[in-house]
Protein backbone atom coordinates (compact mmCIF):
# COMPACT_ATOMS: atom_id res chain seq x y z
CA UNK A 1 0.00 0.00 0.00
CA UNK A 2 1.59 3.66 -1.35
CA UNK A 3 2.45 5.91 1.56
CA UNK A 4 0.32 9.06 1.58
CA UNK A 5 2.59 11.99 2.45
CA UNK A 6 0.36 15.03 3.80
CA UNK A 7 1.79 18.44 4.43
CA UNK A 8 0.36 21.17 6.87
CA UNK A 9 2.22 24.64 7.57
CA UNK A 10 1.43 25.03 11.05
CA UNK A 11 -0.02 23.77 14.34
CA UNK A 12 -3.96 24.31 14.14
CA UNK A 13 -3.55 22.65 9.97
CA UNK A 14 -2.21 19.66 11.87
CA UNK A 15 -5.02 19.67 14.21
CA UNK A 16 -7.46 20.38 11.06
CA UNK A 17 -6.37 16.98 9.74
CA UNK A 18 -6.64 15.22 13.32
CA UNK A 19 -10.37 16.10 12.98
CA UNK A 20 -10.82 14.82 9.49
CA UNK A 21 -9.42 11.37 10.39
CA UNK A 22 -12.71 11.09 13.48
CA UNK A 23 -15.05 10.60 10.89
CA UNK A 24 -12.65 7.55 10.01
CA UNK A 25 -12.03 6.07 12.79
CA UNK A 26 -13.85 2.92 14.85
CA UNK A 27 -14.03 1.58 17.73
CA UNK A 28 -11.13 -0.79 18.18
CA UNK A 29 -8.66 1.17 15.82
CA UNK A 30 -5.28 1.74 16.45
CA UNK A 31 -3.48 5.05 15.19
CA UNK A 32 0.31 4.59 15.89
CA UNK A 33 2.29 8.21 15.49
CA UNK A 34 6.11 8.21 14.97
CA UNK A 35 8.12 10.99 14.71
CA UNK A 36 11.00 12.95 16.63
CA UNK A 37 9.91 15.32 19.65
CA UNK A 38 8.54 18.12 18.51
CA UNK A 39 6.78 17.07 15.19
CA UNK A 40 3.15 17.34 16.32
CA UNK A 41 2.21 13.84 17.53
CA UNK A 42 0.34 15.55 20.78
CA UNK A 43 -0.85 18.30 18.31
CA UNK A 44 -2.26 15.74 15.87
CA UNK A 45 -3.87 14.07 18.60
CA UNK A 46 -5.87 17.00 20.24
CA UNK A 47 -7.39 17.55 16.79
CA UNK A 48 -8.41 14.09 16.76
CA UNK A 49 -9.76 13.94 19.98
CA UNK A 50 -11.58 17.46 19.87
CA UNK A 51 -13.56 15.95 16.82
CA UNK A 52 -13.98 12.54 18.91
CA UNK A 53 -15.89 15.22 21.28
CA UNK A 54 -13.25 14.85 24.19
CA UNK A 55 -13.83 18.38 26.34
CA UNK A 56 -10.91 18.50 27.91
CA UNK A 57 -7.57 19.69 26.37
CA UNK A 58 -5.56 16.81 26.09
CA UNK A 59 -1.93 16.72 26.65
CA UNK A 60 0.98 14.70 26.17
CA UNK A 61 0.85 11.09 28.09
CA UNK A 62 4.36 10.94 28.56
CA UNK A 63 4.44 10.66 32.14
CA UNK A 64 1.10 9.17 32.82
CA UNK A 65 1.99 6.86 29.88
CA UNK A 66 -1.59 6.49 29.25
CA UNK A 67 -4.71 8.75 29.40
CA UNK A 68 -8.22 8.25 28.79
CA UNK A 69 -10.16 10.54 27.46
CA UNK A 70 -14.05 10.30 26.94
CA UNK A 71 -16.12 11.84 23.67
CA UNK A 72 -18.87 10.07 21.64
CA UNK A 73 -16.07 7.40 21.37
CA UNK A 74 -13.80 6.73 24.49
CA UNK A 75 -10.10 7.39 23.48
CA UNK A 76 -7.00 5.92 24.93
CA UNK A 77 -4.17 8.09 24.25
CA UNK A 78 -0.47 6.66 24.80
CA UNK A 79 2.95 8.07 25.14
CA UNK A 80 5.42 4.94 25.50
CA UNK A 81 8.73 7.26 25.06
CA UNK A 82 9.41 6.73 28.32
CA UNK A 83 9.14 2.62 28.05
CA UNK A 84 11.98 0.39 27.89
CA UNK A 85 10.72 -3.02 27.64
CA UNK A 86 7.60 -4.38 25.69
CA UNK A 87 6.47 -6.10 29.19
CA UNK A 88 5.87 -2.14 30.79
CA UNK A 89 3.57 -1.66 27.71
CA UNK A 90 1.74 -4.88 29.26
CA UNK A 91 1.92 -3.45 32.67
CA UNK A 92 -0.13 -0.01 31.60
CA UNK A 93 -2.79 -2.29 30.62
CA UNK A 94 -1.99 -2.19 27.06
CA UNK A 95 -4.29 -5.17 26.10
CA UNK A 96 -7.11 -3.82 27.81
CA UNK A 97 -7.10 -0.93 25.96
CA UNK A 98 -6.69 -2.32 22.82
CA UNK A 99 -9.67 -5.04 24.05
CA UNK A 100 -11.58 -1.95 25.10
CA UNK A 101 -14.36 -0.71 22.21
CA UNK A 102 -12.07 2.38 21.90
CA UNK A 103 -9.87 4.04 20.07
CA UNK A 104 -6.26 3.83 20.60
CA UNK A 105 -3.45 6.07 19.58
CA UNK A 106 0.20 5.48 20.55
CA UNK A 107 2.63 8.05 20.06
CA UNK A 108 6.33 6.76 19.30
CA UNK A 109 4.12 3.35 18.79
CA UNK A 110 6.44 2.33 16.09
CA UNK A 111 8.33 0.93 19.07
CA UNK A 112 6.08 -1.25 19.93
CA UNK A 113 4.80 -2.97 17.06
CA UNK A 114 5.54 -6.55 18.69
CA UNK A 115 2.71 -6.22 20.94
CA UNK A 116 0.38 -4.25 18.89
CA UNK A 117 -2.33 -5.78 16.22
CA UNK A 118 -1.85 -5.91 12.85
CA UNK A 119 -4.04 -4.06 11.80
CA UNK A 120 -3.34 -0.06 12.51
CA UNK A 121 -2.91 3.11 10.63
CA UNK A 122 0.46 4.28 10.90
CA UNK A 123 1.24 8.29 11.09
CA UNK A 124 4.98 9.64 10.67
CA UNK A 125 5.65 12.90 11.56
CA UNK A 126 8.81 14.73 9.84
CA UNK A 127 9.93 18.26 10.10
CA UNK A 128 10.67 19.39 6.65
CA UNK A 129 13.00 22.12 4.74
CA UNK A 130 11.17 25.21 4.54
CA UNK A 131 9.37 27.24 7.69
CA UNK A 132 9.81 26.12 11.30
CA UNK A 133 6.37 25.03 11.23
CA UNK A 134 6.12 22.92 7.91
CA UNK A 135 5.61 19.29 8.32
CA UNK A 136 4.96 16.13 6.66
CA UNK A 137 2.81 13.38 7.37
CA UNK A 138 3.52 10.01 5.98
CA UNK A 139 0.22 8.16 6.62
CA UNK A 140 0.11 4.19 5.70
CA UNK A 141 -2.74 1.93 6.30
CA UNK A 142 -1.20 -1.57 7.56
CA UNK A 143 -3.71 -4.45 7.66
CA UNK A 144 -6.73 -5.24 5.97
CA UNK A 145 -9.31 -3.36 7.93
CA UNK A 146 -6.82 -0.30 7.38
CA UNK A 147 -6.16 -1.20 3.85
CA UNK A 148 -9.90 -1.69 2.71
CA UNK A 149 -10.05 2.38 3.86
CA UNK A 150 -7.55 3.67 2.12
CA UNK A 151 -9.69 5.04 -0.65
CA UNK A 152 -11.75 6.97 1.94
CA UNK A 153 -8.38 8.02 4.08
CA UNK A 154 -7.16 9.19 0.76
CA UNK A 155 -10.30 11.59 0.34
CA UNK A 156 -10.16 12.54 4.00
CA UNK A 157 -6.62 13.87 3.75
CA UNK A 158 -6.89 15.05 0.49
CA UNK A 159 -6.86 19.21 1.38
CA UNK A 160 -3.10 18.31 2.71
CA UNK A 161 -1.97 16.19 -0.28
CA UNK A 162 -0.16 18.17 -3.19
CA UNK A 163 -1.55 17.48 -6.63
CA UNK A 164 0.67 14.79 -7.99
CA UNK B 1 -12.16 -9.41 63.52
CA UNK B 2 -13.48 -7.16 60.86
CA UNK B 3 -12.06 -6.76 57.84
CA UNK B 4 -12.41 -4.85 54.16
CA UNK B 5 -12.32 -6.64 51.29
CA UNK B 6 -11.22 -4.91 47.57
CA UNK B 7 -11.67 -7.07 44.57
CA UNK B 8 -11.00 -5.57 41.68
CA UNK B 9 -8.87 -8.00 38.86
CA UNK B 10 -11.58 -7.68 36.56
CA UNK B 11 -13.93 -5.39 34.12
CA UNK B 12 -15.91 -5.70 37.81
CA UNK B 13 -15.09 -3.13 40.99
CA UNK B 14 -16.57 -4.28 44.13
CA UNK B 15 -15.40 -4.16 48.37
CA UNK B 16 -17.16 -5.86 51.66
CA UNK B 17 -17.02 -5.65 55.10
CA UNK B 18 -17.02 -8.41 57.18
CA UNK B 19 -16.36 -10.46 59.71
CA UNK B 20 -16.83 -13.77 62.37
CA UNK B 21 -20.39 -13.05 62.04
CA UNK B 22 -20.05 -13.36 57.62
CA UNK B 23 -20.46 -10.66 54.96
CA UNK B 24 -21.98 -7.54 56.21
CA UNK B 25 -21.98 -5.06 53.81
CA UNK B 26 -20.85 -4.92 50.36
CA UNK B 27 -20.52 -3.18 46.31
CA UNK B 28 -19.93 -4.20 43.33
CA UNK B 29 -20.36 -2.22 40.11
CA UNK B 30 -19.71 -3.89 36.64
CA UNK B 31 -20.09 -0.91 34.11
CA UNK B 32 -17.91 1.59 32.55
CA UNK B 33 -14.45 -0.02 34.07
CA UNK B 34 -14.47 2.85 36.39
CA UNK B 35 -12.30 1.32 39.37
CA UNK B 36 -10.54 4.49 40.48
CA UNK B 37 -14.08 6.70 40.58
CA UNK B 38 -16.32 3.60 41.82
CA UNK B 39 -13.27 2.80 44.88
CA UNK B 40 -13.64 5.16 47.26
CA UNK B 41 -17.13 6.03 47.35
CA UNK B 42 -18.17 1.84 47.73
CA UNK B 43 -15.50 1.84 50.23
CA UNK B 44 -17.51 4.65 52.23
CA UNK B 45 -20.73 3.38 51.58
CA UNK B 46 -20.54 -0.45 52.89
CA UNK B 47 -18.74 1.26 55.98
CA UNK B 48 -21.42 3.10 56.66
CA UNK B 49 -24.00 0.54 55.79
CA UNK B 50 -21.95 -2.06 58.25
CA UNK B 51 -21.67 0.54 60.89
CA UNK B 52 -17.98 -0.10 60.81
CA UNK B 53 -15.02 2.85 61.03
CA UNK B 54 -12.10 2.41 59.32
CA UNK B 55 -10.50 2.28 62.51
CA UNK B 56 -12.52 -0.89 63.64
CA UNK B 57 -10.50 -3.03 61.08
CA UNK B 58 -8.57 -5.34 61.38
CA UNK B 59 -7.10 -6.46 58.35
CA UNK B 60 -7.57 -5.39 54.34
CA UNK B 61 -8.08 -8.20 52.07
CA UNK B 62 -7.23 -7.65 48.54
CA UNK B 63 -7.49 -9.73 45.25
CA UNK B 64 -4.28 -10.21 43.74
CA UNK B 65 -5.14 -11.26 40.29
CA UNK B 66 -4.19 -12.72 37.29
CA UNK B 67 -6.19 -9.96 35.69
CA UNK B 68 -6.73 -6.46 34.12
CA UNK B 69 -3.59 -4.32 34.75
CA UNK B 70 -5.75 -1.13 35.04
CA UNK B 71 -7.96 -2.42 37.66
CA UNK B 72 -5.88 -4.76 39.97
CA UNK B 73 -3.81 -1.20 40.20
CA UNK B 74 -6.67 0.47 41.46
CA UNK B 75 -7.44 -2.23 44.14
CA UNK B 76 -3.69 -2.54 45.34
CA UNK B 77 -2.90 0.52 45.67
CA UNK B 78 -5.90 1.06 48.12
CA UNK B 79 -5.67 -1.45 50.06
CA UNK B 80 -1.68 -0.99 50.46
CA UNK B 81 -2.52 2.59 51.38
CA UNK B 82 -5.55 1.90 53.68
CA UNK B 83 -3.08 -1.01 55.38
CA UNK B 84 -0.20 0.97 56.02
CA UNK B 85 -1.97 4.17 57.18
CA UNK B 86 -3.99 2.20 59.85
CA UNK B 87 -1.16 -0.23 60.12
CA UNK B 88 -3.26 -3.15 59.36
CA UNK B 89 -1.70 -6.47 57.80
CA UNK B 90 -3.11 -7.52 54.50
CA UNK B 91 -4.36 -10.92 52.99
CA UNK B 92 -3.77 -11.35 49.25
CA UNK B 93 -6.13 -14.03 47.56
CA UNK B 94 -5.63 -14.92 43.92
CA UNK B 95 -8.45 -13.72 41.31
CA UNK B 96 -8.92 -17.42 40.23
CA UNK B 97 -9.48 -18.31 43.90
CA UNK B 98 -12.19 -15.96 44.28
CA UNK B 99 -14.06 -17.41 41.12
CA UNK B 100 -14.05 -20.86 41.47
CA UNK B 101 -15.25 -20.66 45.43
CA UNK B 102 -19.10 -20.10 44.32
CA UNK B 103 -18.94 -23.47 42.91
CA UNK B 104 -17.89 -25.43 45.65
CA UNK B 105 -21.08 -27.30 45.95
CA UNK B 106 -20.03 -29.34 42.53
CA UNK B 107 -18.10 -32.28 42.69
CA UNK B 108 -17.34 -31.68 39.15
CA UNK B 109 -13.66 -30.53 37.81
CA UNK B 110 -13.98 -26.65 38.29
CA UNK B 111 -12.42 -24.45 36.09
CA UNK B 112 -11.71 -20.84 36.67
CA UNK B 113 -11.60 -18.32 33.84
CA UNK B 114 -11.26 -14.80 33.59
CA UNK B 115 -10.76 -12.54 30.17
CA UNK B 116 -6.84 -11.39 29.66
CA UNK B 117 -8.19 -9.66 26.41
CA UNK B 118 -7.16 -9.86 22.81
CA UNK B 119 -7.79 -13.47 23.00
CA UNK B 120 -6.23 -14.99 25.78
CA UNK B 121 -7.32 -16.17 29.33
CA UNK B 122 -6.00 -16.54 32.31
CA UNK B 123 -7.13 -19.94 33.80
CA UNK B 124 -6.78 -22.45 36.98
CA UNK B 125 -8.46 -25.63 37.52
CA UNK B 126 -9.87 -26.47 41.05
CA UNK B 127 -12.03 -29.70 43.16
CA UNK B 128 -14.45 -29.95 45.67
CA UNK B 129 -13.07 -29.80 49.36
CA UNK B 130 -14.95 -29.64 52.17
CA UNK B 131 -15.74 -26.47 52.91
CA UNK B 132 -13.99 -25.02 49.47
CA UNK B 133 -12.13 -25.60 46.73
CA UNK B 134 -8.76 -26.81 46.23
CA UNK B 135 -6.40 -25.28 43.11
CA UNK B 136 -5.01 -28.58 41.33
CA UNK B 137 -3.22 -26.76 38.81
CA UNK B 138 -1.08 -23.40 38.26
CA UNK B 139 -2.68 -20.87 36.80
CA UNK B 140 -1.73 -20.19 33.30
CA UNK B 141 -2.32 -17.72 30.59
CA UNK B 142 -3.28 -19.11 27.21
CA UNK B 143 -5.45 -19.22 24.34
CA UNK B 144 -9.25 -20.56 24.79
CA UNK B 145 -7.62 -23.24 22.36
CA UNK B 146 -5.25 -23.87 25.00
CA UNK B 147 -8.13 -24.51 27.60
CA UNK B 148 -10.03 -26.11 25.55
CA UNK B 149 -6.91 -28.43 25.30
CA UNK B 150 -6.72 -29.73 28.61
CA UNK B 151 -10.89 -29.94 28.65
CA UNK B 152 -10.83 -32.89 26.15
CA UNK B 153 -7.59 -34.37 28.17
CA UNK B 154 -9.61 -33.82 31.39
CA UNK B 155 -11.60 -37.03 30.27
CA UNK B 156 -13.95 -35.90 33.43
CA UNK B 157 -17.24 -33.35 33.72
CA UNK B 158 -16.10 -29.79 34.26
CA UNK B 159 -17.81 -27.07 35.01
CA UNK B 160 -16.86 -23.58 33.98
CA UNK B 161 -17.29 -20.13 35.68
CA UNK B 162 -15.53 -16.77 34.91
CA UNK B 163 -16.10 -14.11 32.22
CA UNK B 164 -13.45 -15.86 29.94
CA UNK B 165 -15.32 -18.76 29.95
CA UNK B 166 -18.20 -16.81 29.08
CA UNK B 167 -16.41 -15.09 26.37
CA UNK B 168 -15.46 -18.03 24.84
CA UNK B 169 -17.83 -20.55 25.08
CA UNK B 170 -18.09 -20.83 21.75
CA UNK B 171 -14.34 -21.33 21.07
CA UNK B 172 -14.62 -24.40 23.19
CA UNK B 173 -15.24 -27.95 22.61
CA UNK B 174 -18.41 -29.09 22.28
CA UNK B 175 -19.01 -32.08 24.57
CA UNK B 176 -21.83 -32.31 26.89
CA UNK B 177 -18.75 -33.28 29.59
CA UNK B 178 -17.84 -29.30 29.50
CA UNK B 179 -20.74 -26.73 30.96
CA UNK B 180 -20.43 -23.11 31.46
CA UNK B 181 -22.36 -21.51 34.18
CA UNK B 182 -24.12 -18.51 32.52
CA UNK B 183 -25.46 -16.65 35.37
CA UNK B 184 -23.92 -14.93 38.08
CA UNK B 185 -20.67 -16.29 38.43
CA UNK B 186 -18.87 -14.32 35.92
CA UNK B 187 -16.61 -12.08 38.30
CA UNK B 188 -14.97 -12.59 41.76
CA UNK B 189 -16.62 -11.53 44.47
CA UNK B 190 -15.58 -9.19 47.28
CA UNK B 191 -18.13 -10.98 49.59
CA UNK B 192 -16.29 -14.28 48.74
CA UNK B 193 -12.67 -12.51 49.36
CA UNK B 194 -14.09 -11.16 52.65
CA UNK B 195 -14.94 -15.16 53.87
CA UNK B 196 -12.27 -16.71 52.56
CA UNK B 197 -9.94 -14.00 54.25
CA UNK B 198 -11.73 -14.22 57.32
CA UNK B 199 -10.55 -17.72 57.75
CA UNK B 200 -6.90 -16.57 56.81
CA UNK B 201 -7.04 -13.69 59.22
CA UNK B 202 -7.76 -16.52 62.11
CA UNK B 203 -4.77 -18.31 61.00
CA UNK B 204 -2.96 -15.11 60.95
CA UNK B 205 -1.99 -15.74 57.26
CA UNK B 206 -1.81 -12.32 56.18
CA UNK B 207 1.91 -10.00 54.95
CA UNK B 208 2.74 -6.89 55.39
CA UNK B 209 1.46 -4.12 53.24
CA UNK B 210 4.55 -3.30 51.51
CA UNK B 211 5.11 -7.38 50.35
CA UNK B 212 1.86 -7.25 48.38
CA UNK B 213 2.43 -7.34 44.86
CA UNK B 214 0.10 -8.21 41.67
CA UNK B 215 0.37 -11.65 40.44
CA UNK B 216 0.96 -11.36 36.84
CA UNK B 217 1.22 -13.97 34.65
CA UNK B 218 3.16 -12.43 31.46
CA UNK B 219 4.48 -12.88 28.18
CA UNK B 220 8.03 -13.21 28.02
CA UNK B 221 9.91 -10.00 27.30
CA UNK B 222 11.95 -7.76 25.44
CA UNK B 223 13.82 -4.57 25.43
CA UNK B 224 12.59 -1.94 23.12
CA UNK B 225 15.06 -0.55 20.58
CA UNK B 226 15.26 3.29 21.24
CA UNK B 227 18.52 3.86 18.94
CA UNK B 228 16.65 7.52 17.71
CA UNK B 229 15.79 8.69 21.81
CA UNK B 230 19.30 7.15 23.43
CA UNK B 231 21.00 8.83 20.45
CA UNK B 232 19.40 11.95 20.25
CA UNK B 233 20.79 15.28 22.27
CA UNK B 234 19.43 15.73 25.58
N1 LIG C 1 2.71 22.06 11.26
C1 LIG C 1 2.78 21.77 12.58
N2 LIG C 1 2.18 20.69 13.08
C2 LIG C 1 2.25 20.38 14.38
N3 LIG C 1 2.91 21.10 15.29
C3 LIG C 1 3.55 22.21 14.86
C4 LIG C 1 3.50 22.59 13.50
N4 LIG C 1 4.22 23.73 13.37
C5 LIG C 1 4.67 24.02 14.59
N5 LIG C 1 4.29 23.13 15.50
C6 LIG C 1 4.65 23.16 16.91
O1 LIG C 1 5.47 22.01 17.17
C7 LIG C 1 5.19 21.46 18.42
C8 LIG C 1 4.70 20.06 18.26
O2 LIG C 1 4.65 19.50 19.54
P1 LIG C 1 3.93 18.13 19.88
O3 LIG C 1 2.67 18.02 19.12
O4 LIG C 1 3.87 18.04 21.34
O5 LIG C 1 5.01 17.12 19.28
P2 LIG C 1 5.25 15.56 19.66
O6 LIG C 1 4.06 15.08 20.37
O7 LIG C 1 5.46 14.91 18.32
O8 LIG C 1 6.50 15.53 20.48
C9 LIG C 1 4.15 22.36 19.06
O9 LIG C 1 4.77 23.31 19.86
C10 LIG C 1 3.47 22.99 17.86
O10 LIG C 1 2.92 24.27 18.18
MG1 LIG D 1 3.91 14.12 22.32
Amino acid sequence: MPVITARTTGPDETRALGAALADLVRPGDVVVLAGDLGAGKTTFTQGLGAALGVAERITSPTFTIAQEHRGRVRLHHLDVYRLENLREATDVGLDEMLDDEAVVVIEWGDRILPVLPTDLLEMRFRFVDGGDDDRAVDVRPVGFHWIARSAALERALARWCEAA
Amino acid sequence: MLLLAIESSTGQVGCAVGGHEGVLASAHTSRGRRHAECLAPQIEFVCRQAQVELTDLGAVAVDVGPGLFTGLRVGIATAKALAQALAIPVIAIPSLDLLAFPARFSHRLIAAVIDARRGEIFYAFYRHVPGGVQRVSEPTLGSPDDLGSELLAAREEVLLVGDGALRYQGALPESSRIEVVEQGLANPSARTLALLAHARALREEWVQPWDVNPMYLRKPDAAIGWATRDGAAG
